[in-house]
């Protein structure tokens, strides 16, 4: 560690004339070289140079000069960790053809659970096509919660899941908890108490939802063009700022307004439609869209082209 | 600041959850086939006993301990729990009625406007938690009273409050705050209710339509 950096005081060697002076490491022969008169210090310091050479060929599917997977140190207790690998030769095989020394020595034993959560994370995000960003946020806060222990009954999954709530609200891109439930096996009901839980135990707070967040992708699922989703986020917003639809959650307000944006234009979504998508129940779409129908010229955008006129709107 | 300055608000104490013991093993069989107005949950290993005078459910663990819920004051509580362990005692076990604690009080509180939930969430961010996906009121903790106010934007607030503290027997100052169920002696619990709900007053009042 210390006789890697060039800006750390270095404890051993100096240059004899010029001690102030730093001295450049020159890794492949291992010297250590001071910078002002060129005198060569430390010698066979340490050659981190290759083991052996590498040429590249076709079929180069392993890079030989790197030993072992790729580490990840953030999160496991480092991986430097040995295990028996499979036999080569003959004399690994015993009597009945069994090999030898069966047993791949299970590694970091202490993290195994963490391992199985982080790669159940991965599967669920690899569902929903989330960005690398967003899965390396839920491994952190999974490491936060498990080192914690406070959760330490709860179902790993559960937890897992719950963190990948919490990411994806964390990074600003929140999906709603019917979409994780449908990515996980674990119910609604125990991720919403694990995401309480897990608030209280890392003592963070996320922001709130708002109908935009989910516009994007709903009208996109919905195949919906681009002025009737500006439209909707429209609608949405004003909705909320004039406080047409007080304690209405904003998925199903959101789902109301694409609803009406999609009727008075020429892409028209049924109340179904849009209820499986968003995971609302097409009362519910009823509800709020019977909150926000009386003001409905008044919540369109201003330039916006109607197909079918406001008053001819359905109203259900 | 005091809520009955300009507009009395009616606080509804809606339930009273007390524990107590019996000091004894209980026969829940026994208790089940003899006893009257009641239900054997055989999986879980509990009996329920509905009370009818004071309006109260009890369950019956056979380890003797009892959890009262229904009443609708403390004092009504602890007329049902003696009532329950004198009917127990009638069946024919040694009961002796130990350790009573109010354990729960559930009032009930409406403000005489709407409310503003993402805001008042915004301007009490430790406190207050609000997930409309799961649930419709914001939940809004205070741990000095060790309450829980859950507040719906119609104004309507639900305060629960779990301190646990053995019901005092001395007599308290009437809070005029309380509703019409008047009780003489009003414990701890019931006031830590009308505190809890007089601290989230302005907060609540900030932020109302």
């Amino acid at each position: 560690m210390a006789s890697t950096s060039r800006l750390d005081v270095l404890p051993r060697v100096t240059c004899p004339n010029h001690p102030d002076s730093i001295l450049v490491e020159d890794y492949r022969a291992g010297d250590m070289i001071c910078s002002e008169c060129g005198l060569v210090v430390g010698d066979r310091v340490i050659d981190v140079g290759s083991e052996w050479r590498t040429f590249s060929n076709d079929k180069a599917t392993k890079d030989p000069s790197r030993v072992g997977d790729t580490q990840n140190p953030l999160l496991s207790d480092g991986d430097l960790s040995t295990m028996i690998g499979k036999g080569t030769g003959a004399a690994s095989f015993d009597e009945f053809g069994n090999s030898k020394y069966q047993n791949r020595r299970t590694m970091s034993s202490s993290d195994r659970a963490m391992m199985n959560a982080f790669k159940e994370i991965t599967n669920m995000a690899d569902r929903i096509n989330l960005p690398r960003n967003i899965v390396d946020r839920t491994n952190n806060l999974f490491k936060q919660v498990y080192e914690q222990k406070s959760l330490k009954g709860r179902s790993n999954d559960a937890i897992a899941s719950a963190c990948l709530y919490i990411a994806c609200r964390q990074e600003g891109v929140p999906r709603t908890f019917k979409e994780i439930c449908a990515v996980s096996r674990i119910s609604k009901k125990e991720i919403g108490r694990c995401f309480k839980l897990i608030l209280k135990a890392l003592e963070t707070s996320v922001d709130l939802i708002t109908t935009g967040d989910f516009m994007s992708r709903f009208c996109s699922n919905l195949g919906l063009p681009k002025q009737v989703q500006m439209a909707a986020t429209h609608i949405a917003r004003k909705a909320v700022e004039l406080d047409l639809v007080p304690g209405r959650s904003p998925i199903s307000v959101a789902a109301a307004a694409i609803y009406m944006a999609s009727q008075a234009s020429a892409e028209k979504r049924t109340q179904k439609e849009i209820g499986d998508i968003a995971g609302v129940a097409d009362v519910t779409i009823r509800q709020s869209y019977r909150l926000i129908y009386p003001r409905a010229p008044d919540l369109f955008p201003a330039d916006f082209k109607f197909d079918t006129p406001v008053d001819k709107l359905p109203q259900l | 600041m005091d809520a009955d300055s300009d507009v009395a608000l009616d606080i509804l104490i809606t339930n009273v959850v007390c524990v107590f013991r019996t000091r004894c093993h209980l026969n829940l069989r026994k208790i089940a086939l003899e006893g009257a107005n009641v239900i054997y949950k055989r999986d879980v290993g509990k009996v329920l006993m509905k009370l009818r005078k004071p309006r109260i459910t009890a369950t019956i663990w056979s380890s003797g301990k009892v959890i009262c819920t229904g009443a609708t004051s403390e004092e009504e509580a602890k007329f049902g729990a003696r009532r329950l362990a004198r009917s127990l005692q009638k069946l024919g076990f040694q009961v002796i009625f130990t350790d009573f604690k109010v354990v729960n009080v559930l009032a009930v509180c409406n403000m005489p406007f709407e409310i503003r939930l993402p805001e008042f969430t915004k301007n009490n961010r430790p406190h207050a938690s609000y997930e409309p996906e799961l649930h419709p009121a914001v939940c809004y903790r205070i741990k000095t009273l060790r309450a829980t106010l859950q507040i719906f934007s119609t104004g309507s607030i639900t305060v629960t409050d779990h301190v646990r503290q053995l019901s005092d027997a001395s007599a308290r100052e009437n809070n005029h705050l309380l509703d019409s169920r008047f009780c003489p002696k009003t414990g701890p619990n019931v006031k830590a209710v009308a505190s809890a709900v007089e601290q989230i007053y302005p907060f609540v009042f900030e932020s109302r339509k």
